[in-house]
């Protein structure tokens, strides 16, 4: 426990630590970096993640490049920030425009549109923000007190157990996945297929490069993710005529009543529990959070059929849910060094753009980051609380911008924004064959986050298996005999046996749609 | 993996009874005899020493195997019709990010190179041709945007982040005199630039929706 005290302390000494910054004009003064970066990162975020149709993976790609010019802690925290804003300002347009801005806010539109349609969406929106800030600062405390058991169980994995961790995390994110089962395995195998282009790393072989020169370094990550998210996003969109609902009605009071409150302590704790738990989980657990919460706030009330016409437990639960997911997801990456969800594997790009490689010896070797990058997390909670509340007048003017002036902007932004990463034209050229290709994906019904999951995991897999193999001279059955390895591989069987069952099936598709 | 499906949808007739799923499952199974081709001359190696090729072959295979059980399930179970594919979109989004790339540096095609226009140009180009992806596209709206956008851009990346984008061509920058430092070359050349768009926007400033345009520019 006193541990627990002090590791947070030294991150909230990071946070808050001033450091001299050259200013113009002025000459060198002292200005406490770090949460400034935490402050525009949360805002930036915010406004990008408040368009439609710009979930929070397009927009930490696109403003990564913002994040170059710092030191890793501040960008880490920065990046950190523009996630959180984004995940909040996707519930904000589901809120007020009906849109969510990605999966987990669905459920969000539910019920937080008709309070909006009901004049009530100050209310909701504020709710939204008291039930995100609580599951947040849970969530904080918990990933700081599993952060370091959790590291050093990490340390006793060998390659044999890292490679079956693996294939469980990709096996909830097939389960988890939206859709056809069948349709997930294949993008999961894809994105693994993608990750093995480029030199081999043991035997120096160039593997499906056909003598280009910039494939020999393999697919870049951040032009993978833009052109399937960011891209491909668009051209979706030009597809769809667009409707969009912004609420005509008065935004109303922020402040929820006390009757609201009282209606929504419940929801807001048992929603955080939920949440912590399966954002916790490998492969994409955060996304079931808000899914499942909405369900058990739905079947513990007094009266469901108030659902869906704007109870209040509606946007309290999932929204609590949603954010503490999307906190704790931050645990298998920091502490194993797996990426859970594709925002997660984008941060592992951002890490290694800023030279560290994610996994146990982050907390080692870098104390004042890791700290420092929890610690941030409460911080940026508070800000999103205090940005947001004032500030959604300007959101929803932001909304009345037409797409036909928004998408030709976000088009830009990725141009500079993949540009600056290397300085490649040639990367620029890849977004646009990428962007092509999920928006044959999404035409053909394929969901492009798995693909990017296996993508990230795919290096890390076979560089495993094959120590693994190596280590146990070639004999397979080393993932078996090795305890935590067949108990990692047993629950991936168990969890895979379950949903193809046909009742299981029923459900899954169930929850997914409603 | 440059396996474009360019197929269009197939008419819904006879045994076929999800087009989505039979186009997929052939779009995976020629990726994936594609991606065996590809590693084809490379050495599988053992388990014990596994070869480069070993690892993309199974999954390789795997991906196949997806692919046609996609196949079969097409005759077998009712989905999904397959989506109509739009042209205009892809094609003008694809065109802004070509030329943004072009122009950006100077860019070889052949014996002939592109020349280095900058972020100054390349910028304005995207947005421009981008912008005409959707039938609803106003020129007049698009030209402020591009403007204002790229003025935003030149001073946030190039003078606040000091990232290595190319702002100008050196002839642009040579027109100012020697004294002048080159973040205040930035800086006027941006503030110009913005001016322009304020311009335009004035000029021809009707009372249909001028307080959206004038609002995002800056913002968005």
């Amino acid at each position: 426990m006193g541990d627990l005290f002090a590791n947070l302390g030294l991150g909230f000494a990071t946070v808050l630590s001033l450091s001299p910054v050259d200013l113009p004009g002025l000459g060198p003064t002292s200005l406490p970096v770090n949460i400034l970066l935490c402050f525009i990162g949360c805002l930036v975020g915010t406004l990008i993640g408040v368009l439609p149709g710009v979930g929070p993976i397009a927009t930490i790609a696109m403003l990564l490049p913002i994040t170059f010019k710092f030191d890793p802690t501040g960008a880490l925290i920065m990046l950190a920030g523009i996630y959180y804003g984004a995940q909040y300002g996707g519930s904000t347009t589901a809120i007020l425009v009906n849109i969510p801005g990605e999966a987990t806010s669905v459920v969000t539109t539910l019920d937080g549109h008709q309070m909006a349609r009901q004049g009530r969406a100050g209310v909701a929106l504020g709710m939204a923000a008291i039930g995100s800030f609580f599951a947040g600062c849970v969530a904080t405390v918990l990933i700081a007190a599993l952060g370091a058991p959790l590291t050093r169980l990490a340390l006793i994995f060998g390659p044999a157990e890292y490679f079956s961790l693996m294939i469980m995390g990709l096996v909830f994110a097939v389960v988890l996945a939206r859709g056809s089962i069948l349709k997930a395995v294949a993008m999961i195998l894809l994105g693994i297929l993608l990750s093995t282009v480029g030199t081999d790393l043991e035997t120096g072989q160039e593997r499906m490069t056909f003598g280009l020169q910039f494939l020999s370094d393999g697919i870049d990550f951040a032009v993978l993710a833009m052109g399937l998210f960011g891209i491909a996003e668009i051209l979706r969109n030009l597809d769809n005529v667009e409707t969009r609902d912004v609420v005509k009605q008065a935004i109303g009071r922020l402040l929820p009543s006390r009757e609201d409150l009282r209606q929504s302590i419940a929801p807001i704790l048992r929603g955080t529990a939920i949440g912590s738990i399966l954002g916790i989980l490998p492969g994409n657990g955060a996304v079931l959070g808000p899914f499942a919460a909405y369900t058990v706030e739905k079947k513990l009330a007094k009266d469901p059929r108030r659902f869906g016409r704007g109870a209040i437990e509606g946007v309290a639960g999932p929204e609590s849910a949603n954010n503490a997911g999307a906190q704790t997801s931050f645990i298998p990456l920091l502490t194993l060094g797996i990426p859970p969800n594709a925002v997660m594997a984008l941060m592992v790009g951002a890490m290694t753009i800023h030279g560290i490689i994610p996994g146990p010896q982050v907390m080692t070797k870098n104390p004042n980051l890791f700290w420092g990058m929890i610690a941030s997390m409460w911080v940026g909670n508070l800000m999103l609380l205090i940005i947001n509340l004032p500030l959604v007048g300007l959101w929803v003017r932001l909304l009345k911008v037409p797409y036909r002036l928004m998408f030709p902007a976000i088009l830009m932004f990725c141009c500079i924004g993949i540009y600056s990463i290397n300085s490649l034209p040639t990367d620029v050229m890849f977004i646009a064959f990428f962007g092509l290709v999920g928006y044959a994906l999404i035409k053909f019904g394929f969901e492009p986050a798995p693909l990017l999951l296996g993508f990230v995991l795919g290096k890390l897999m076979e560089e495993n298996l094959r120590r693994a193999l190596i280590i146990s001279r070639g004999d397979m059955m080393t993932f078996l005999e090795r305890g935590v390895s067949a108990g990692l591989l047993a629950v991936a069987l168990i969890m895979l046996i379950i949903a193809l069952l046909p009742t299981i099936q029923k459900r899954r598709d169930e929850v997914f749609t409603e | 993996m440059t396996s474009q499906p360019e197929r269009a949808a197939e008419p819904r007739s006879g045994p076929i009874r999800d087009t989505q799923s039979l186009v997929a499952g052939l779009a995976l199974i020629a990726l994936a005899a594609f991606a065996v081709w590809a590693i084809s001359n490379l050495p599988q190696g053992t388990l014990r020493q596994m070869g480069p090729a070993m690892l993309p072959r199974w999954l390789a295979i795997g991906v196949g195997l997806c692919g046609l059980a996609l196949l079969i399930s097409a005759f077998t179970a009712v989905g999904p019709a397959l989506e109509r594919w739009s042209l205009r979109g892809p094609v003008f989004v694809i065109l802004a990010i070509f030329v943004f790339a072009v122009t950006i540096r100077p860019f070889p095609i052949g014996p002939l190179s592109t020349p280095g226009l900058g972020l100054i140009a390349a910028g304005p180009l995207a947005i421009i041709i981008g912008g005409f992806a959707t039938p609803e596209a106003r020129l007049r709206d698009l030209v402020i945007l591009a403007l204002a956008l790229t003025a935003f851009c030149m001073v946030l990346f190039g003078d606040l982040l000091n990232l290595p984008i190319p702002m100008f061509p050196q002839a642009l920058s040579d027109l100012f005199p020697q004294t002048v430092s080159n973040d205040n070359r930035l800086r006027s050349v941006a503030g110009l630039m913005a001016l322009t768009a304020l311009a335009i926007f004035l000029v021809t400033h009707r009372s249909s929706r001028p307080a959206d345009v004038a609002h995002h520019t800056g913002q968005v």
